[in-house]
């Protein structure tokens, strides 16, 4: 499956990226093609295009707080998780996705 | 008969001294005028003040300002003499007599935030002489003038006897602790001392006390009050600051003619103790057995008081300004003085006791490690040796210079010793100052640069001409033939001193081949002179020339054959070499020393000098310039001298550089077009040195025993403190903590990344800290932590480096094989180029 990601905590310091290494891991192992966009203290990095997000069947938003141009994601299908979720339990946030 | 008053000389000066006439050059000028028997005077025009010009305490009682308008007058016996003489003085070397007056970096109270509980017991002040002491509290008696003096008198002769016994007494007194005084300053202090009992207004004020009808004791008593009144009142704090010196020798006067006591005194410490008082005088101080003091705390005391002078050179932390000690401090009880932080804290508690005892190992380790940095030898990262060595100008200057981690003293300018003199000093008189400068340098060599004066450097004894060139005129070797005699005095003293260890000689403005020969020629007939006299000297002294003077670089192939070493003397040669006065600020950017010209120029020089075979070292300004280092290593010099104060910061930069890179620098700056081009790759390269790697093995710590959070993040910032990445680290506790208290930085996994910015840090640093014991931290998983890593970085910090080294952090620690490869290193070494390659933190 094509799966998109953004991960942003509110200081922006540490968790964004520990989610962002936890679902970039975790997809691959239940072989997911995934591509992960951070939005934390050094601004946004990894930009989903509006071509990643139209090419995915499914967006992961593990954030803890109000993400930059989240209209981008009106038109696919969406599952919000907090950030911490996907730090201790990214299997769990990949289960919702469903078969 | 004779005129008591024929035409009095008189002159005005205006008080060219920024803190104004305080004691040393008042002692200076007094000095001069006591050489005259005419009656001298100084009127201060803005207070009317009148003071005998041969009392230091009156000058200082004129209280004499920056700025302030006064006639000086000059009566009887020879005064035509005396007032040129005078008038010479205060014109020519009065100006300079203010030299530096060294006031330590004050500190003011602020607790350090281990310590910042309601229960610590403290008094805040600030720290004059620095250091950390411990001890029990001693309270000691203030002076205080005996208040009941005999009042009436009977006998003015009786009375005249009684003073100049007690004169006399406290002379012996102080003459016997000047006898076993331990260092300058403490000398200094009792000199100050002996020189006031024998102060003309001093004395003058207590005999005219007895004539008026009062006892000796009453006149002591008003002789104190007046003059520490009008000490009192001055606008100066270093003149403020000699009160008590007067308070003291008056009460020593009256302790001797009443027997009365001063009760410090009487105190024995049998402990390591802590002096609390109101004011403490310099005698009182070292009345006090040494081995014991531990610290002082005074509620007043001027920052140039004697009292804390003293307290600085006996190595006493000493904190002032400090209210009240009396009711918060018990006697007997343990106190700390922290002068480093302006505090005294009472040590009765765990939190303290531990927190100093953490402190004093932390000052040993970095004290050990500065000694170690600076005094190893000066080695580019790719293994070039350099020599660093010092320029000195007085004799007093060249063990301040091996402190500083001179190798050598690679420029000792002669010339001062002929300055602010009528007649050239004798041979021995320069023999003994070489010797000793030789013996202060134990082993490592002395550049002695003969005389080097003329035009720009006059010196009244030698009546050289007056020049419309001086610059390109008769000075330095150009006058040695003419002034024959002058120039074989310093020879021979300079010879006589190779005897005593490793000495080298060298000519100022060598311009040909024939003034080397010259030259040679008189040192081989001083040396047969001395053989004749059984004189002993070495043989094989060094002898080498400054390049200043353009023609010498287009024959050195020539001049290596008589010359041992050269010197580049850079303001002069740049000068010559751009014909430019550096002094004419019309042209003066002309002489800068980085026009590509100047640098190939240099480069033809240590090129040519290395091609015969012989060493070549820098001593001018641009050897000085840290910014300038690249270009020096770059060039090849063998060797640089600089002012002492600058050779830490000399060594550890060069120490930054890759000699390689310099010489790919220069040839880069030369083949530029522009000074502007130059200053800026310079600029570019330095910020890139600048950056230090993050993290170093000495800012790992393994197997740590804190307990708490707090403890675990004052060793992290003591290891930057030790390592020298901070000066304060007080402040960096402070950033972290201001982080911390927003968001604890807890990621789960056992590990925490604390961290801060401030400038307080000189680099931006990682520092490490695995613990023995996991402990709590508040972190996201509740779990314990086992591993911190800190992270400070300056205020200035670019490229958000803290955020993109947190951010490789966190994903890592994502990373089973991460945490379990880091969890087992227990190698300083090995942890830091696992981190170093993991987080990618070389710079």
């Amino acid at each position: 499956m094509k799966i998109v990601a953004v991960t942003a905590c509110p200081t922006g310091i540490a968790h964004t990226y520990m989610a962002a290494d936890q679902l970039g891991k975790t997809a691959k192992a239940l072989g997911h093609q995934i591509k992960i966009e951070t939005q934390g203290a050094m601004g946004v990095e990894n930009e989903l295009s509006e071509s990643d997000i139209k090419g995915a069947q499914v967006a992961i938003l593990a954030t803890d707080i109000e993400i930059e141009r989240v209209e981008r994601f009106q038109k696919i299908r969406t599952i919000r998780v907090p950030v911490q979720d996907a730090i201790k339990n990214p299997a769990a946030v990949f289960s919702q996705i469903g078969g | 008969m004779r005129a008591e008053i024929s035409n009095p000389t008189e002159f005005t000066f205006v008080c060219p001294l920024a803190n104004g006439i305080h004691a040393r050059p008042a002692s200076l000028l007094a000095e001069v005028a006591t050489r005259f028997d005419s009656g001298l005077s100084v009127v201060n025009q803005r207070n009317g003040a009148v003071a005998n010009l041969k009392s230091t305490l009156g000058i200082l009682a004129a209280d004499i300002r920056h700025g302030d308008n006064c006639s000086v007058q000059v009566r009887g016996e020879g005064a035509a003499l005396a007032a040129k003489a005078l008038r010479e003085f205060i014109f020519q070397n009065l100006p300079k007599a203010d030299g530096p007056v060294v006031v330590e970096r004050l500190t003011h109270g602020a607790l350090p935030r281990s310590l910042q509980s309601s229960d610590v017991n403290y008094r805040a002040g600030a720290g004059v002489s620095s250091g950390v002491g411990i001890g029990k509290v001693v309270f000691a008696a203030p002076i205080r003038l005996p208040l009941q003096v005999p009042e009436t008198a009977t006998d003015v002769q009786a009375e005249e006897r009684n003073l100049d016994r007690a004169l006399a007494a406290v002379r012996e007194r102080t003459r016997g602790m000047l006898a076993r005084s331990l260092s300058d300053a403490e000398a200094g202090v009792l000199k100050a001392h002996l020189a006031l009992l024998d102060d003309v207004a001093f004395v003058e004020e207590l005999q005219h006390g007895i004539a008026r009808g009062n006892t000796a004791g009453k006149s002591i008593a008003d002789t104190a009050q007046h003059f520490i009144s009008v000490l009192q009142g001055s606008g100066s704090a270093y003149i403020r600051d000699r009160a008590i010196d007067i308070q003291e020798i008056c009460a020593r006067l009256l302790q001797e003619l009443c027997g009365t006591s001063v009760p410090s005194d009487e105190v024995e410490l049998c402990e390591p103790s802590v002096l609390l008082a109101e004011t403490l005088a310099p005698q009182q101080l070292l009345a006090f057995d040494r081995r014991w003091l531990q610290g002082l705390v005074l509620e007043y005391a001027g920052t140039t008081s004697h009292t804390v002078i003293l307290a600085r050179s006996l190595g006493i932390p000493a904190v002032v300004g400090v209210k009240n000690a009396a009711s918060v401090f018990r006697a007997g009880e343990q106190v700390v003085v922290d002068a480093n932080r302006g505090l005294v804290v009472s040590n009765g508690i765990d939190v303290v006791h531990q927190f100093y005892g953490r402190e004093r190992r932390v000052l040993t380790r970095r004290r050990e490690r500065m000694v170690r940095e600076g005094l190893a030898p000066a080695q580019t990262l790719d293994g070039k040796k350099f020599a660093v060595s010092a320029n000195v100008s007085f004799s007093a200057e060249v063990r301040a210079a091996f402190s500083e981690g001179a190798d050598a003293i690679g420029l000792f300018r002669s010339e001062i010793l002929f300055l602010d003199r009528d007649t050239p000093p004798t041979e021995d008189e320069q023999f003994e100052i070489y010797r000793d400068a030789i013996s202060v340098a134990g082993g490592r060599y002395v550049a002695i640069r003969t005389i080097d004066v003329g035009g720009d450097k006059p010196i009244p004894h030698l009546h050289l001409p007056r020049e419309s060139n001086p610059y390109l005129g008769f000075r330095g070797l150009r006058i040695y033939p003419e002034h024959r005699d002058l120039f074989r005095t310093q020879l021979r003293a300079i010879v006589r001193a190779s005897a005593f260890g490793p000495v080298k000689m060298m000519a100022p403005m060598v311009t040909t081949h024939d003034e080397v020969r010259w030259l040679k020629s008189q040192i081989a007939e001083v040396q047969r002179e001395l053989s004749d006299q059984n004189i002993g000297y070495d043989p094989a002294m060094p002898v080498g020339i400054m390049v200043e003077v353009p023609s010498v670089a287009f024959i050195l192939d020539q001049l290596c054959a008589d010359v041992d070493f050269f010197s580049i003397g850079t303001n002069d040669l740049a000068q010559y070499f751009m014909a430019a006065d550096r002094d004419n600020a019309r042209v003066s950017a002309l002489a800068n020393v980085r026009h590509p010209s100047f640098l190939r120029f240099l480069k033809h020089i240590v090129d040519g000098v290395h091609a015969g075979g012989k060493r070549v070292s820098m001593c001018g300004e641009m050897a000085g310039d840290v910014s300038n280092l690249p270009l020096l290593v770059g060039l090849g010099l063998d060797e640089i001298s600089a002012a002492g104060s600058q050779l830490p910061n000399l060594k550890s930069e060069i120490a930054k550089l890759v000699a390689r890179d310099c010489r790919k620098i220069l040839d880069e700056a030369m083949a530029f077009t522009s000074v502007d081009e130059i200053d800026q790759l310079l600029a570019r390269y330095h910020q890139r040195a600048r950056q230090e790697s993050l993290l170093d093995s000495d800012l790992v710590i393994t197997a740590s025993e804190s307990l708490t959070k707090e403890e675990v993040i004052r060793e992290l910032v003591d290891a930057l403190y030790v390592a020298g990445r901070t000066d304060d680290p007080d402040r960096v506790e402070e950033a972290v903590w201001a982080r911390e208290s927003i968001y604890a930085t807890g990621l789960g996994h056992g590990f925490a990344i604390p961290h801060g910015r401030t400038d307080a840090v000189r680099a931006d640093s990682v520092a490490v800290l695995k613990l023995r014991k996991p402990i709590a931290w508040g972190s996201v998983d509740d779990e314990p932590v086992s591993i911190v890593v800190l992270l400070a970085v300056r205020d200035s910090a670019v490229d958000n480096i803290h955020l993109k080294v947190m951010a490789r952090l966190a994903r890592q620690l994502m990373d089973e094989s991460f945490r379990g490869r880091l969890a087992a290193l227990d190698d300083q070494r090995e942890i830091t180029q696992f981190l170093t390659s993991c987080l990618q933190l070389q710079p």
